[in-house]
């Protein structure tokens, strides 16, 4: 058996220095690097040539790399977005960007679409029913004192709640929009339908966000559901189920979004109490 | 100097009155804030946190008043708050939930944000724990999360609810270490239920009873206070408003002593158990006359 020793040969001070500046040795380089391990006086003396503060840093470096929060899926989308690292990490925290709520969202839409292919007119009145309410119900769980668990942890802090705000509802409008935008554009109608539903869904939005510090957003976002709803069906029942979403009722809406968008933006100093905590 | 004033502040929820006409001012340093379950410790500390607003009177916190947004602002870029409990995002690591809450407190600057967030969490010992999710940590752990993002760019005001609940003896000999520290230059408001954290800590002591300020001073005075009304005995005195059998099988005993009692020192939490039970006991002399 045989027994590891050192070589009996040293690395010399020129070597050793030209080694721990970094400089390229192609000859001798790969000679220091196995010698290194196995002498320790050659160690010692390599040890004494490398600056603390270099060490430090390096560590600091490692450290850094290795603690380097780990981004979610949503995060690196909305990094890939063109988001910056900052405002991904702010919505990451919104639920209505977690997996589980994009799954609902998913499953939703889909089968919405799959009704309105299949079951005709009535099918055609659900997905008009379900694509509006599906963004008012992601701003719904995303905010007030229930949706947000650090909620007043947030609350204490500088940032400004109104820039808080519509972060959050671009975010959830961005996850929920496109899906239901490219399952309505594959419904046998005509292509405005596709996103004929978007006038309600901004209007709905925009009301939950404006009740939202009064009442908490889950009871304005129900109601708005409700009353959609009962406008669907009850216009299913006496006309084409299209009809909700003709261009009187667009301007409608629109109108209903102007003013409540206004309010929103006057009520501005009130909205870090947003929620609807004691 | 005078870094807090309340001047006859109270809120009411619903018809439950929570804080009555307190009036308060408090200066750098630290100060605990005692008083049993329900004495409005919480609701005061809220109000100075700019969690919530008080129903009437003047609050002044770090000369700004906390009634108008750019008040509250300028007062949440000074503040760090631990309250008395909090939730956190799903999904979230130890590291990357303190690094939300600087964003949050407009650390806009990535790298030396992550060293500020490495420093918090190096000082509440959480430094290996960093890429663990905050889900998966101890109830002691969690609560030393919280604390980390209120130490974040060294606040002047710190306002923390129960900071020691659920932490072990070690973890609290730290935590008193860290507080000590931050009371050297900023004001530091601790609530708590653990008297020793209040006598080993605090400059000054409150104690909160019903909605009103029962006593306020420092904790010499306050355990002057229950001089020559401790004392020990044989067995439990009927006298006593509080008596307990300690380890060495004879009875500890707090209120009235009979003549010639075995009298002992006093300690903060004798004084706190006669405040409390001779304010008890006063507003019960108030309903029968």
């Amino acid at each position: 058996m045989t027994t590891y020793r050192p070589s009996p040969w040293h690395l010399d001070d020129d070597t050793l220095r030209a080694y721990a500046d970094g400089s390229p040795l192609p000859v001798i380089g790969p000679s220091v690097e196995a010698h290194l391990p196995g002498c320790s006086d050659c160690r010692e003396r390599f040890d004494a040539l490398i600056p603390d503060e270099s060490v430090d840093r390096t560590w600091d470096r490692i450290r850094a790399e290795v603690e380097a929060p780990r981004r979610s899926v949503a995060e690196r989308l909305l990094r890939w977005f063109g988001l910056s690292a900052e405002s991904a990490r702010l919505l990451a925290a919104v639920p209505a960007l977690q997996g589980a709520w994009l799954l609902g969202l998913l499953v939703v839409t889909v089968f919405a679409a799959v009704a309105a292919l299949f079951a005709g007119e009535i099918g055609m009145s659900l997905f008009l029913m379900v694509a509006p309410l599906v963004p008012v119900a992601g701003v719904a769980v995303s905010f007030g004192g229930d949706a947000d668990p650090s909620h007043e942890l947030v609350t204490v802090t500088p940032y400004s709640a109104l820039r808080l705000l519509l972060l959050r509802t671009l975010g959830v409008l961005a996850t929920s929009i496109p899906v239901t935008v490219l399952v309505g554009l594959t419904l046998p109608a005509p292509a405005w339908l596709g996103v004929a539903w978007l006038t309600p869904a901004v209007a709905g939005v925009t009301l939950t966000l404006l009740l939202a510090p009064t009442f908490g957003a889950t009871a304005p976002a129900a109601t708005i559901g409700a009353v959609w709803s009962v406008s669907v069906v009850s216009t299913a029942r006496v006309s084409d189920p299209i009809a909700v979403v003709e261009p009187a009722m667009q301007l409608a809406l629109l109108a209903v979004t102007l003013v409540a968008g206004a309010a929103l933006i006057l009520r501005f100093p009130s909205l870090d109490r947003l929620g609807r905590h004691p | 100097m005078t870094t807090i004033t309340l001047d006859g502040i109270g809120k009411t929820y619903g018809r439950v009155a929570a804080l009555t006409e307190v009036d308060l001012a408090l200066s750098s340093g630290i100060t605990g804030l005692l008083g049993p379950n329900g004495a409005g410790k919480t609701t005061m500390l809220r109000i100075l946190a700019t969690a919530l607003a008080a129903d009437r009177g003047e609050v002044r916190v770090l000369g700004e008043d906390p009634a108008t947004p750019a008040g509250r602002v300028a007062v949440r870029r000074r503040l760090g708050y631990v309250p008395q409990e909090t939730g956190f995002p799903r999904g979230f690591t130890t590291f990357s939930f303190v690094d939300y809450m600087a964003i949050l407190k407009e650390w806009s600057d990535a790298a030396t944000r992550h060293d500020e967030v490495r420093r918090v969490l190096d000082l509440v010992g959480l430094s290996d724990l960093g890429t663990k999710r905050v889900q998966a940590l101890s109830g002691g752990q969690r609560r030393r999360v919280v604390l980390a993002q209120a130490m974040l760019g060294r606040p002047d005001l710190l306002v923390l609810d129960e900071p020691t609940a659920g932490l072990d003896p070690a973890q609290r000999g730290r935590l008193r270490d860290v507080l000590g520290r931050a009371g050297e230059s900023a004001t530091v408001l601790i609530s708590t239920h653990q008297t020793e954290d209040v006598a080993a800590l605090c400059e000054r002591v409150v104690v909160l009873d019903g909605g009103r300020v029962l006593f306020d001073g420092t904790v010499d005075t306050m355990i002057a206070g229950a001089a020559s009304r401790v004392w020990m005995g044989a067995e439990r005195h009927p006298a006593a408003q509080h008596a307990w059998r300690t380890g060495t099988g004879r009875f500890r005993n707090v209120g009235d002593p009979p003549r010639g009692a075995e009298l002992i020192e006093p300690a903060l939490e004798d004084a706190y158990l006669l405040l409390v039970g001779d304010a008890a006991r006063d507003a019960g002399l108030e309903a029968v006359s």
